[in-house]
């Protein structure tokens, strides 16, 4: 609907990364290099699960909630796991504490993630002149993502870069993680099994985004306490 | 070595730069790419026709729209000069449209939602209330001979106009009216401006049926001619199929040619005239096709016709059949012929009666076909429904004349008439009681035959000006004659005169649901604070409260630390 929506919908879906760039002390520490590195296994991961899926799933022409191929999907869904641990634990980052290392590879990999699957729709549907509130929502969707990267980041950086944990809290850091990598899984199945439509879904979203960082906050500081 | 390391990471920069380019390129063709029309609705609509007579314009001058939409329920004194008003026939009232065309009120446009009973092809049962035609016609009557400087279209209506008109009446009602501030509904058509039809066509198209000579060259023997213009004019070109003007005569002289050609393909029942079939154009204007035409004709030719039978509009009567002539009724000629026609009317059950009406030399307006005839010295009847000539440009396949309200069986009974007289006259039995086309033989008339036919003329639109020169009608047409007459030949001339044509008949109306530029402002507002926010919240979470105030005491510059 007019340059002046997609404006509005464009600051909507990328403004949130840049400000928490520019909020955050990552800015000061400068780790504009390994948000960019994150973005880079992002995409890597991105083009692996595509062939992946493309060689695995069937398509079917009606959107009927098939048990097994949405399996498949979430099997397909943990490459993205796998690319985090990548990002997170093997490449070779600056000296950065841990703390401000799994925010800068959480933003980097959101940030690649609402660019690639957020912006073509945007540049191509919102400059028309029929309103929808299609675009606002996919927006929304985007902050919520925003959030559950940085916790899965966290509880990443938890389980793969923190020697020392607390024995009862693992099966805690790691169901909170299964939880966080299922989502598109649980989105899905949403709306197409319980026929949510997109506004309750996103809303849906945005409130499990929130519970989820606060669990993964809690759990950041119960497990820096034996550190300290 | 570090400077092979810088040069090699030089080279590796520039090949990166290079293959970039390519994929930047790529890139800027895909944003400049035009905006997908991704219209809620999409309607077909019609223009209402452009024309000149003598330099004096008529009809809808534009054909781009732009506007919001506007409903009758507006407040009054409302602005209507950048709304399209949306008028749905069943609720037309003649005299506001009227009263706000002659008071050259300013529009941005009208458009006429018409019931779907009245679109070509429609198949669906639902008489059509006789109220909504006459309403039709006087509304197609009142624009066709104004001046209309705004866009008018017409369209059928679906669910979605239907909810779309709801929605506009319910604003309007509240008294928000739709403009760029307050939303609502906005209607594109984006059509390149019209242009002038550069030297429009007419096709006449005429079949030859020679009769068998005894001695002697058939050029002696006389000529009978069945003639019938199948153009038609109204205010919607691209919906004006005429079914019974003249789609009736038009069927009615193929069926004639067909029953001819198979008595004429023996020679021992070949009769000893010629036929000569001819499917005219340029009809409502003043017949210029058939003039034409005939003066085309050799000199000779045009001397051998004894008579010669104009059919226009037979679809749609009962019990009465006219038969109109220029020549005095007391002409032997002309009362050889209706003789003629009333023995066998009698014998079919119905009835035919004479009509004269004179020929004013010094009017242009030719009002029947047979006039042209009459102008140039030979007899000639026409054979219609009306009883009055229709006026210039009037009852020549207007919006009203859908192929519901043509009957076949009134088709049958003309096309029995003509050519049970034709043939009583050929053969010689005059007075006779013989039915040469009786029923259940192999002469019959073959109702499918007419019944196609009616219906396929019933879908195409046949505005003389905007068929091309090789349109599939007329290569149809021709086809047709070709297979019953032995000569075709296919004229074409260009109709000059006083008319002047215009184009884009028919276009795609876009309909989008937009949101007013205030919610805009509102959205940019709410995002606004909502980054704000985030921001002091993040701030005040990671790095203290203290940096938060600081931030906005002095310019903030990241790249010094606090300490």
């Amino acid at each position: 609907m007019t340059l002046f929506h997609f404006f509005n919908c464009a600051i909507l879906t990328f403004g949130p990364h840049a400000v928490y760039y520019s909020a955050t002390p990552l800015s000061e520490y400068d780790t504009l290099g390994t948000s960019v590195k994150a973005a880079v296994v992002y995409l890597a991961t991105a083009l692996v699960k595509l062939v992946c899926l493309a060689t695995f799933l069937q398509v079917s022409e009606t959107e009927v909630f098939d048990p097994y191929q949405e399996a498949l999907k979430a099997m397909i869904g943990f490459i993205d796991v796998a690319g985090l641990y990548f990002a997170l634990a093997q490449l070779t980052h600056r000296n950065i504490s841990q703390n401000h290392k799994f925010q800068a590879v959480g933003l980097g990999w959101a940030f690649a993630d609402s660019v690639l699957h957020r912006l073509a729709p945007l540049w191509v549907g919102a400059r028309g002149l029929e309103f929808t509130w299609d675009y606002v929502l996919q927006g929304l969707e985007a902050n919520a993502n925003l959030v559950f990267t940085i916790s899965l980041a966290a509880l990443g950086s938890l389980m793969w870069l923190r020697k020392n944990k607390p024995k009862t809290l693992i099966p805690i850091i790691y169901t909170c993680a299964v939880i966080i990598a299922t989502m598109p899984s649980i989105t899905s199945y949403l709306r197409r099994v319980m026929g949510w439509h997109f506004p309750k879904v996103v809303g849906f979203e945005l409130m499990t985004s929130l519970v989820m960082a606060f669990i993964s906050c809690q759990l950041f500081i119960l497990c820096q306490r034996p550190s300290l | 070595m570090a400077e092979e390391k810088n040069s090699k990471q030089r080279h590796h920069r520039s090949m990166l730069l290079d293959s970039m380019y390519p994929v930047v390129a790529l890139m800027l063709v895909l944003v400049a790419c035009v905006e997908l029309c991704d219209a809620a609705t999409v309607v077909d609509v019609y223009r209402l026709i452009q024309y000149d007579i003598s330099g004096v314009p008529f009809g809808s001058r534009f054909s781009s729209l732009n506007h919001h939409a506007a409903s009758l329920s507006f407040q009054h004194g409302a602005d209507l000069s950048r709304s399209v008003l949306i008028l749905p026939l069943r609720e037309l009232d003649i005299a506001f449209v009227q009263d706000y065309i002659s008071q050259k009120q300013s529009l941005g446009g009208l458009l006429i939602l018409l019931p779907q009973t009245f679109r070509p092809g429609y198949i669906g049962g639902g008489e059509t209330q006789e109220g909504l035609r006459v309403l039709l016609a006087q509304l197609e009557k009142l624009l066709l001979h104004t001046n209309i400087p705004f866009p008018v279209y017409f369209a059928f209506e679906n669910e979605e106009t239907d909810a779309m008109l709801a929605d506009v009446k319910k604003n309007d009602a509240l008294g928000q009216q739709a403009t760029a501030t307050t939303g609502g509904y906005k209607l594109v058509i984006s059509v390149s401006e019209p242009r002038k039809i550069a030297s429009p066509t007419i096709t006449n198209i005429q079949g030859w049926l020679p009769g068998s000579r005894a001695d002697g060259d058939s050029n002696q023997l006389p000529t009978i001619a069945v003639v019938a213009s199948y153009d038609t004019f109204g205010a919607a070109p691209a919906l004006s199929v005429g079914s019974d003007s003249n789609g009736s005569g038009v069927v009615a002289l193929l069926e004639v040619a067909r029953l001819f050609s198979t008595l004429y393909s023996n020679p021992k029942t070949r009769g000893r005239y010629n036929l000569l079939f001819a499917l005219t154009s340029g009809g409502p204007y003043n017949y210029e096709g058939t003039q034409k035409w005939l003066k085309s004709l050799d000199q000779r030719m045009r001397e051998s016709i004894d008579y010669a039978i104009c059919l226009n509009s037979v679809g749609s009567w009962d019990n009465e059949l006219l038969v109109h002539v220029s020549k005095p009724p007391e002409n032997a000629y002309i009362k050889q012929i209706f003789e003629g026609f009333s023995n066998v009317a009698g014998d079919l059950g119905f009835q035919v009666s004479l009509k004269h009406k004179k020929i004013n030399i010094s009017n242009s307006r030719v009002a029947w076909e047979h006039e042209q005839f009459s102008r140039l010295r030979v007899t000639a009847a026409t054979v219609s429904e009306l009883l009055t000539p229709p006026e210039l440009l009037e009852s020549a396949g207007s919006l009203s004349d859908t192929r519901q309200h043509v009957n076949e069986d009134s088709i049958i009974k003309g096309v029995k008439l003509v050519a049970e007289s034709l043939a009583r006259h050929i053969y010689g039995h005059q007075g006779k009681d013989i039915q040469i086309f009786a029923d259940n033989s192999s002469l019959a008339v073959n109702r499918f035959y007419v019944k196609s036919w009616l219906d396929s003329l019933s879908q195409t639109p046949r505005v003389a000006p905007f068929l091309s020169k090789n349109e599939p009608l007329i290569m149809a047409l021709k086809k047709e004659l070709e297979d019953y007459t032995a000569e075709v030949s296919i004229q074409q001339e260009s109709l000059d005169g006083i008319f002047t044509f215009y184009d884009s008949t028919k276009a795609s109306l876009n309909i989008y649901q937009v949101a007013s530029v205030t919610f805009d402002l509102l959205l940019l507002l709410v995002l606004g604070s909502y980054l704000i926010m985030l921001f002091s919240f993040l701030v005040i979470t990671t790095r203290g409260l203290d940096d938060l105030i600081s931030i906005f005491r002095r310019p903030p510059s990241r790249k010094m630390k606090i300490v």
